[in-house]
């Protein structure tokens, strides 16, 4: 009589698959938002014939506490066109703007709509000396 | 001899757990992550000199009230009177509308204020104290 050897079960446990892919999408997911500034709560002021903007690459946004962010970092506003240019600086490490031609050098202004001028004009002023192209970010006036 | 009958499976197949994690998380991903980034460009000139108007339009923004070329007026009037003078205007060089804005005025009334000057026609410089 022949005995048939039973077959090895050799499947991989597959439970914690689904724990693995979350815990894989939340640190990504955190990384991720670093570099964002949907973090920065501002309350937008209004406007007409509202387009999209050419380029999101960089941000520069005052909240609604009225403390300045680039790119979702809080940064000092002195710093913002250093920051953003640094023509004397070799390439590569010409700041966010860096070498990029005109056209492509957007820079999206997310200001609350309460905040003073003496606080949003100095960054209007250093996104404009940085060579940045304005893209004020608003909601349609209803 | 009592015969003791094997426990059935009942485990539900976990396979498919992982594929249903994702496609939930990058469905609330998505639905929190779509900001609206529509808005104005706007285009201020740098200082370069040989673009800068030697008489340009003048005006001065404050909290409650707005002044052309030093005259205190009301909203309508200001659309009004700039447009005239703007289409008085015959290169762009001349179409320079320098705004002093006080130091207490809200985002919302400036950029209200500068889209109108830039829908009638002109281009905006912003005047500021030197600190």
């Amino acid at each position: 009589m022949i005995l048939q050897r039973r077959k090895m079960n050799a499947e991989v446990p597959s439970m914690a698959m689904g724990d693995i892919a979350f815990l894989l999408l939340i640190f990504f997911i955190i990384l991720a938002r670093v570099t964002d500034d949907s973090h920065v709560k501002v309350n937008k002021a209004s406007g007409e014939e509202l387009e999209k903007p050419k380029s999101k690459r960089v941000s520069v946004a005052i909240d609604t506490n009225q403390i300045t962010y680039l790119n979702g970092v809080r940064i000092n506003p002195d710093t913002i066109t250093a920051a953003l240019y640094q023509p004397d600086a070799p390439p590569g490490q010409q700041g966010l703007l860096g070498e990029l031609p005109p056209g492509q050098r957007t820079v999206l202004l997310k200001i609350d709509k309460d905040t003073p001028a003496y606080l949003f004009e100095p960054v209007i002023e250093a996104v404009s000396k940085a060579g940045g192209e304005l893209h004020h970010v608003l909601e349609e006036k209803k | 001899m009592k015969l003791r009958r094997q426990a059935l499976l009942t485990e539900p197949p976990a396979s498919a757990t992982s594929d249903i994690a994702f496609i939930l998380i990058i469905f609330f991903l998505v639905c929190a992550s779509i900001q609206e980034d529509d808005g104005r460009p706007q285009e201020i000139p740098n200082s370069d000199k040989e673009r800068q108007s030697k008489n340009p339009i003048r005006v001065g923004l404050e909290r409650d009230h707005i002044k052309l070329n030093g005259e205190v007026m009301a909203m309508q009037v200001f659309e009004k009177k700039l447009a005239t003078l703007l289409d008085q205007k015959v290169n762009e060089a001349e179409k320079t509308v320098a705004v002093r804005c006080g130091p207490t005025v809200p985002y919302g009334r400036w950029m209200e204020v500068t889209a109108l000057i830039e829908d009638s026609g002109g281009t905006i410089t912003l005047m500021r104290k030197v600190q």
